[in-house]
């Protein structure tokens, strides 16, 4: 294999880590409220300046920031749950369909959330977050990589097996699957629904700011990196969208696959990728790559 | 509620006609120019209202249709001389076809993966208006020719103002007869549930299809509408910011219900210039406030402004 | 009334009507005022470009009134915001000439939203002086109502970039890396037009989306095309992460060098870098006459700090400079008579010294791009080097 394609896929495999992390908060939310979260991107945005915030400013240590920035975040998206999602459900008539109106608020909370950091004069430049740890690059053959690369290829590994060692065998996880499989049952035997909702939205954002902490040093922060959503969200479908390791394999393909298309087709078509990807594996294998049958959702 | 609407219900868009050729005469052309924009954006909304609020089909393509409709009108004027009163009708079917195309595969797919996949389509369709330089004119966009309709030359605000308005009408009471006809109460039928709807006799399939063929024929009457009084097309306008607008309008509006959708557009669109004027010394907060504007009006009227209203008077 | 009585009545007011119409043939003028309608995006994601250039704008038409006005009349603005959106755009220069009756529009930022509203000012026949917008597409071909390039069309950008790569840098494999927006496509195609008429080669000419996370491919293909001097017109992002993967992949041996739209603060363009081994062999090219704080600078940004004390201005705020000297220059030639007509005239005999950006400002029957010029600098991370020469387009190549 030439040095060119074997950087293009690595390079890939990391950018790919980049847009799965993001895709696991995507999913989460999804498999809780059957909503996309459009305001995932910005709860990114927000992670990666609160990390800025923590360490540049209060001066944390920082291994610290992201508890910070996880906590900060897991906030914001509880509480979104709490106030508004579940006011529009309350306000639900049987047979008609709020899911749209749910979504509209995760992108008017996209809307504040931009709105509201974009006031603060310090977010008009471009900024990075340092690295964790800014050493040497690596070199594997011919192919570089930094220490952030590996970082985040580490991450996201490792987040995606705890989490679903949290799914599986913590009382909080069996609890979060069985509420997003039946909430009627759920609540039957006992499930706070209320509660579980909130916590899958406070986890899932608190994956999202994560996720900001660690890819701000490689991505660079200004209010406008929500846009970064559309990726994930192809990760998402790639991975099947209701798998969180579908996450992790979808947004590698998508990664190494926009490398493949920059390299040998024109780096012009790079943008059209994720959203040609998206209609080709919706149109050939709707349930994704990775999971298993298409299987019928709660009805 | 089903049937031919009744001559009353018609009555408000003789107001509109008589508008459309009046306010012409009193109106300084930026505020002709705003209520052009608006007539525009009502026509995209009562499409996409079909296909989501009465079909209840999440699809998200319409603002490709917007695109293909805007573009094709402009190209057969520039390049071909087609004129507007044929132009137009073409371009609305050619995005008709293509919505009809996109309709039968679409079928197969549920509420998010439809959304998504549309929403790929549309940025898909996005990318190849800025990248087929040679026909669209690629990034640096299209000078749009003042189209001709028998003779009448229109162009500018004030000019195009009562030809938009009679557009308008016609695609409201089209929109009367199709929602209280059969494709009507079919849609509806497939929107509550897709099973009884199917058990009832109901082409499913063939019903959505339809709904997505006709969705975008809207969509592309209102592109010809672009052409009518905008001078210049870029494919920036085709982008996710609209999509997000004209569902926002729909949704704050009320969906499945046409006052509904012209209440959003109304409010929706004129949002933008209430909130430059009146925050003059706050101009950067405008973006905050426009989420808390949607949040709220999903927190508290998720059924939108019209059913609140109708939800008060008490008969839907 | 008696049918008398009205003809009297109308007679009387077509003789007033006419005697006031005589005097104030154009909206916007009075005995004492001039009003100008100012826009620029004060909101929204392009609020860098536009907020401060339009402040400074205002700040000169201040000074000018301190001074007595022109021809004993102040300057009176009505400031709207445009978010760099084509359609708000079309809306406030509608409202500004429709509604608020303004002499001149002067705004604009952002080149769509200028060719989105030239038929309009063309047809309403009002001058339309942008603000630091590049405004191409509006000023090539140049149209009579519309002036713009106040800081250089993107045209002058790749011209300018392709004369110091292969003049000063020695360059006979160039690459280059834009956007695939409209700047981008001008940048790259002058650049390869002028590279090529000097005897260069471009080996690799990559068009990447401005909301690109990652450029691996692109610098990947211009590594392998190993190229001498490497040419960047991305954006602050962009731009950012072109320069740490030119650094990754330890590409120093080539120069590279960045327009100023990535770079408009380059000690933060470094930070963000955070590599400054990466940018031994770095250069800049900007439109100014000297560093954005260097000596001759500091005079703007001195009174700038006596306007606006509470705001760092960003790196674009002479840039609002030049359009409105222009104005008052033209409104002080055309004399106390001036109308929209005899403005233009006066704004087509310009040819003058700014002080803020490299080379004079000027127009003619035929030429409506203001700028043409640009000058370079060595930029290693923390000092900069003015490189020697002033870098002109001139007006034909690659188009």
């Amino acid at each position: 294999m030439s040095p060119l394609l074997l950087q293009g896929v690595a390079s890939g495999i990391v950018t790919g880590c980049v847009y799965a992390l993001i895709a696991l908060s995507l999913v989460i939310v999804y498999k809780s409220s059957d909503v996309i979260n459009f305001a995932g991107g910005e709860m990114v945005m927000l992670g990666g300046y609160l990390g800025m915030f923590a360490l540049l400013w209060l001066g944390l240590p920082y291994l610290l920031i992201f508890p910070f920035g996880a906590l900060m975040i897991f906030i914001v998206g509880a509480l979104f749950d709490r106030v508004v999602l579940t006011r529009v459900v309350g306000r639900a008539i049987p047979g008609q369909s709020i899911l749209v109106a749910m979504i509209i608020g995760t992108v008017g909370l996209s809307y504040v959330l931009k709105g509201a950091v974009r006031v603060i004069p310090y977010t008009e430049e471009v900024r990075r977050l340092p690295p964790f740890s800014s050493g040497a690059p690596i070199f594997v053959g011919p192919v570089v990589l930094q220490h952030q690369d590996i970082a985040i290829v580490v991450a996201a590994v490792a987040i995606m097996a705890a989490l679903w060692a949290f799914f599986s065998f913590t009382l909080v996880g069996k609890a979060l699957r069985a509420t997003s499989q039946n909430p009627r049952a759920a609540a039957l035997v006992g499930i706070p629904v209320r509660v579980m909702s909130m916590t899958a939205w406070g986890l899932a954002a608190a994956l999202a700011g994560v996720a900001g902490i660690l890819l701000a040093p490689k991505l660079l922060i200004t209010p406008d990196m929500g846009v970064i959503v559309i990726l994930a969200l192809a990760a998402a479908i790639i991975g099947g969208f209701v798998s969180l390791p579908g996450c992790v394999a979808g947004g590698i393909v998508l990664g190494v696959v926009q490398n493949l298309i920059g390299l040998y087709v024109s780096s012009r078509a790079i943008s059209l990728a994720p959203f040609l990807v998206i209609m080709i594996v919706l149109l050939l294998r709707p349930q994704g790559l990775f999971a298993g049958k298409a299987a019928a959702k709660k009805v | 509620m089903y049937g031919a609407p009744p001559l009353t219900r018609l009555a408000p868009l003789a107001l509109l006609l008589i508008a459309g050729f009046v306010l012409p005469l009193l109106l300084p052309q930026y505020f002709l120019y705003l209520g052009n924009f608006l007539m525009m954006f009502a026509v995209l909304a009562l499409g996409l209202d079909l296909l989501l609020g009465w079909a209840g089909q999440f699809a998200f393509a319409h603002i490709a249709f917007f695109g293909i409709g805007t573009y094709a009108t402009a190209l057969l004027n520039v390049r071909l001389g087609v004129p507007f009163v044929v132009g137009m009708p073409l371009a609305a079917m050619l995005a008709g076809l293509i919505g009809l195309a996109i309709g039968f595969p679409a079928t197969r797919l549920r509420t998010v993966y439809l959304a998504l996949a549309t929403f790929a389509f549309a940025e898909a369709a996005q990318w190849v208006f800025n990248s087929w330089d040679k026909v669209t004119g690629g990034p640096d966009g299209l000078r749009i020719a003042a189209p001709n309709i028998l003779g009448y030359r229109v162009g500018t605000d004030p000019t195009a103002f009562p030809v938009m308005a009679v557009i308008l009408a016609l695609v409201i009471a089209a929109t009367m007869y199709l929602t209280t006809s059969k494709f009507g109460r079919a849609m509806c039928a497939i929107r509550e549930s897709e099973h009884v709807a199917s058990a009832s006799g109901i082409d499913v399939r063939s019903t959505k299809a339809w709904a997505f063929a006709i969705s975008a024929v809207y969509a592309g009457i209102a592109g010809g509408m672009y052409t009518l009084f905008q001078s210049f097309v870029n494919p920036d306008v085709f982008g996710f910011q609209q999509i997000v607008l004209l569902l926002s309008m729909i949704v704050v509006g009320g969906l499945g219900s046409i006052p509904g959708a012209l209440i959003g557009v109304a409010l929706l669109g004129l949002l933008p210039e209430v909130m430059r004027t009146t925050m003059r010394g706050l101009l950067i907060w405008q973006e905050l406030v426009y989420g808390l504007i949607l949040i709220g009006a999903v927190m508290f009227m998720p059924r939108g402004i019209w059913g609140f209203i109708a939800g008060r008077k008490g008969s839907r | 009334m008696s049918v008398i009585r009205k003809s009297l009545f109308a007679a009387a007011l077509m003789g007033v009507l006419t005697a006031n119409a005589a005097r104030a043939a154009d909206p916007g003028i009075t005995d004492s005022e001039i009003t100008i309608g100012l826009f620029a995006p004060m909101s929204g994601p392009l609020a860098a470009f536009g907020l401060d250039a339009l402040q400074a704008a205002r700040m000169w038409y201040e000074e000018t009134n301190k001074k007595g006005g022109i021809h004993g009349r102040k300057i009176k603005v009505i400031v709207e915001d445009d978010k760099c959106v084509p359609n708000e755009v079309v809306a406030v220069v509608k409202k500004l000439i429709t509604v608020d009756k303004t002499f001149i529009v002067h705004g604009g930022s952002c080149t769509a939203a200028a060719v989105a509203a030239q038929e309009f000012v063309t047809r309403e026949k009002v001058p339309h002086v942008m603000l630091n917008a590049s405004g191409d597409g509006a000023v090539i071909p140049p149209t009579r109502y519309v002036f713009g390039a106040f800081a250089g069309t993107q045209r002058t950008v790749g011209a300018t970039l392709a004369e110091f790569a292969v003049k000063e840098l020695k360059g006979k494999r160039v690459a280059v890396i834009a956007h695939d927006d409209d700047f981008g496509v001008a940048n790259s195609t002058t650049f390869k037009a002028v590279a090529t008429a000097l005897g260069a080669q471009v080996v690799a000419a990559e068009l990447i989306s401005p909301r690109v996370t990652d450029v691996t491919a692109p610098l990947l293909t211009i590594r392998a095309a190993n190229p001498d001097v490497i040419v960047s017109t991305a954006y602050p992002g962009p731009a950012v992460l072109i320069g740490q993967k030119y650094g990754e992949f330890a590409m120093m041996k080539t120069p590279l060098v960045q327009a100023i739209q990535g770079i408009p603060v380059p000690a933060v363009y470094a930070k963000n870098v955070g590599n400054d081994a990466a940018l031994t062999n770095f250069y800049y090219g900007s439109p100014l006459n000297d560093l954005t704080e260097g000596p001759k600078q500091q005079k703007w940004l001195a009174l700038y700090k006596q306007y606006y004390p509470d705001r760092t201005p960003s790196g674009f705020m002479t840039y609002g400079l030049p359009s409105a000297m222009a104005v008052t220059r033209a409104l002080e030639k055309a004399g106390r008579d001036v109308t929209r007509e005899s403005f233009i005239d006066a704004m087509e005999t310009l040819n003058f010294e700014t002080e803020v950006i490299a080379g004079p400002t000027a127009f003619a029957k035929d030429r409506r791009d203001g700028a043409r010029s640009s000058i370079f600098v060595k930029f290693d991370g923390k000092a900069h080097t003015l490189m020697p020469g002033v870098y002109t387009w001139d007006g034909k190549a690659g188009m």
